[in-house]
């Protein structure tokens, strides 16, 4: 199986990811698979997504954003987008982009207190256990 | 007044072709070089990628192939950048209601294109059904 | 005027060799124009200083104009500069550094507050003086007199053009400087608490103000880490459907960022204006009073204001709680 570029991480019961670079379309789609197939073998009850990185934010990738949200909750987890940039949401609003199905947290570290997960005993799952 | 022929070293325009989805990475990414050399505070800068991201996905998607021109105007105390998205695709049947917003041709919210327009200080838009599109876009730098 | 001033106004106006030749086509001033006024340099020196002397009799006659020159000292050195100035006139060729010399004229005149029309007014009675000494000087060669006043009137026009140029770009400067601190002005966010910050919103909301009032308020929350923002609107002047549409995006957007917002200072107009206009405030919450948004937000971070005599109770209660440190 073809897997994306972008790591996850996973601590407890919260899945961690940061979106760092410019992505392809085919990179999303395969982020969001990604991200679905975690939560479905690790049991995660949330997710966070980092995307502190971006300086902008389409209305594809958001759109991604949004529905890998609304997948997940179907799933059972929560997903929180934290760290976006002052300039993606005022893009973002102007565009008239609704961000459904998702919560926001300013940063990582709020992001996870939101999901009651206190940073301690990280470990990085890079995802290498048997299919 | 100057003739058309003539460019100035400071006005540099610079065409990039769409052809794969790669080349929408390119655009976004010259555009926002450009961005930071003219000096645009980040907001007007994110907004002139996203448009960037957006219509040229939309050459990609709809067209296949088109071209991105990018223009760096640098004239004196008004810097800008002036963006053309040019494709000999199917073109735009129902455009007011596209530009209105939440008509979409590709199954998404349909914001691309409205949204770009409100991200914009100049927007003109020219389409013609089975011939192709034509968007020509100027974001400037705030004073 | 410093170096890199004049190297920035060139810039702006966009004074490049193109640019040079490009004006000096559209005044029509020729190579034959330059040899013209480059003879006449003997003429000049001649005249120079005695039509300075009648130029400032008309600007120290005039009220208005006289009050830019203090004292006979200033007006010396003025006649001087000016002398060198107009002899500078008469020249074989028009080169960048010559615009550069010449940029500071309309930039020094902009900051000293002189208005155009007093330096066109003066340059008309030069034209005139110089014009007459000309005719005179060349009787007998009519023919000769008038294409050297051609010459002249071109290189002047072509002066004007240059400073008028750099008044307008000082000036827009100045304009440019004055709107910066304007908004800054306008846009006080002031930290009431750890994490929560309060904007009041005063005067006219128009587009713009909306826009810089978003950014404002996002970077601002960004960099305070502000879990609540609140965003008062008791002082602005008039809330229609477009300025709420405005602070409902900017609410939308710190909410974004993963802040709350809160609106403050809802009048019963607007109370009503909202409802009317059929405006979705969505989740927002709002309140009437800015005190009340103000606990609303310290509620959201944790904290409470408690009254001064319910701290006394509290205190009594905890002393009798523990006996043993009571005296």
């Amino acid at each position: 199986m073809n897997r994306s570029p972008i790591p996850i991480l996973k601590i407890k019961s919260t899945l961690i990811t940061s979106v760092q670079t410019e992505l392809q379309d085919e990179t999303v789609d395969l982020f969001q698979q990604d991200i679905l197939t975690r939560i479905e073998k690790t049991g995660a009850r949330s997710l966070v997504i980092d995307i502190s990185a971006l300086d902008a934010l389409d209305t594809y990738v958001a759109r991604m954003l949004t529905s890998t949200g609304k997948m997940a909750k179907l799933m059972g987890a929560r997903t929180v987008i934290v760290g976006m940039r002052p300039e993606v949401a005022a893009t973002l609003v102007r565009m008239g982009f609704p961000l459904s199905y998702l919560e926001t947290a300013l940063s990582l570290e709020e992001g996870l207190s939101l999901v009651n997960q206190p940073i301690e005993g990280f470990s990085v799952d890079d995802g290498q256990q048997g299919d | 007044m100057r003739d058309a022929g003539h460019d100035s070293s400071q006005d540099a325009k610079e065409s990039i072709r769409i052809v794969e989805e790669a080349d929408i990475i390119t655009a976004r990414q010259r555009v926002r070089a450009t961005a930071q050399e003219l000096g645009f505070d980040s907001f007007a800068a994110s907004a002139i990628i996203t448009i960037t991201s957006e219509l040229a996905r939309n050459i990609w998607v709809y067209a296949g192939r088109g071209e991105v021109v990018v223009e760096r105007i640098d004239k004196g105390a008004r810097k800008g950048i002036g963006l053309q998205f040019i494709d000999q695709g199917p073109g735009i049947v129902d455009l007011p209601k596209v530009l209105k917003g939440g008509l979409s041709r590709g199954g998404g919210l349909g914001l691309g294109l409205s949204g770009s327009k409100r991200l914009a200080d100049e927007f003109d838009i020219d389409t013609q059904p089975g011939k192709g599109t034509h968007i020509s876009v100027v974001k400037w730098k705030a004073r | 005027m410093r170096r890199d001033e004049i190297d920035q106004y060139m810039d702006i106006l966009n004074f490049d060799e193109y640019e040079l030749r490009s004006r000096l086509e559209f005044f029509e001033i020729t190579d034959d124009d330059f040899r013209c006024l480059a003879g006449l340099r003997d003429f000049a020196s001649k005249y120079t200083e005695e039509i300075v002397e009648k130029l400032y009799e008309l600007i120290l006659g005039h009220p208005e104009t006289r009050t830019f020159f203090p004292d006979a000292e200033t007006v010396e050195r003025v006649k001087r500069k000016q002398t060198e100035y107009f002899m500078k006139l008469f020249r074989e060729n028009i080169d960048l550094d010559y615009i550069r010399d010449r940029l500071r004229i309309g930039f020094v005149h902009e900051k000293i507050g002189m208005p155009p029309k007093w330096y066109l007014g003066a340059y008309r009675r030069y034209l005139q003086l110089i014009t007459d000494r000309l005719i005179e000087e060349y009787r007998d060669r009519p023919d000769l007199a008038e294409q050297y006043v051609r010459s002249i009137e071109k290189i002047i026009f072509f002066e004007m053009a240059v400073s008028i140029d750099t008044y307008i770009a000082a000036h827009v400067e100045t304009v440019t400087r004055h709107k910066e601190a304007i908004r800054e002005l306008s846009t006080p966010v002031i930290k009431v608490h750890d994490r929560v910050l309060l904007l009041p919103v005063i005067g006219t909301v128009d587009t713009h103000r909306a826009q810089q009032i978003m950014e404002t308020v996002l970077l601002e929350i960004v960099e305070e880490q502000a879990k609540v923002m609140i965003i008062d609107i008791a002082g602005v002047a008039v809330v229609d459907t477009r300025v709420a549409d405005h602070l409902i995006r900017t609410t939308k957007a710190i909410r974004f960022l993963g802040a709350e917002a809160i609106l403050t200072g809802i009048s019963p107009n607007v109370a009503r204006t909202v409802v009317q206009l059929g405006v979705d405030i969505g989740e927002i919450q709002t309140t009437n009073r800015l005190a009340d948004g103000i606990e609303l937000a310290l509620h959201e971070i944790g904290k409470a204001i408690t009254p001064k005599n319910q701290e006394k109770h509290l205190e009594k209660a905890r002393q009798q709680e523990r006996p043993g440190e009571k005296r």
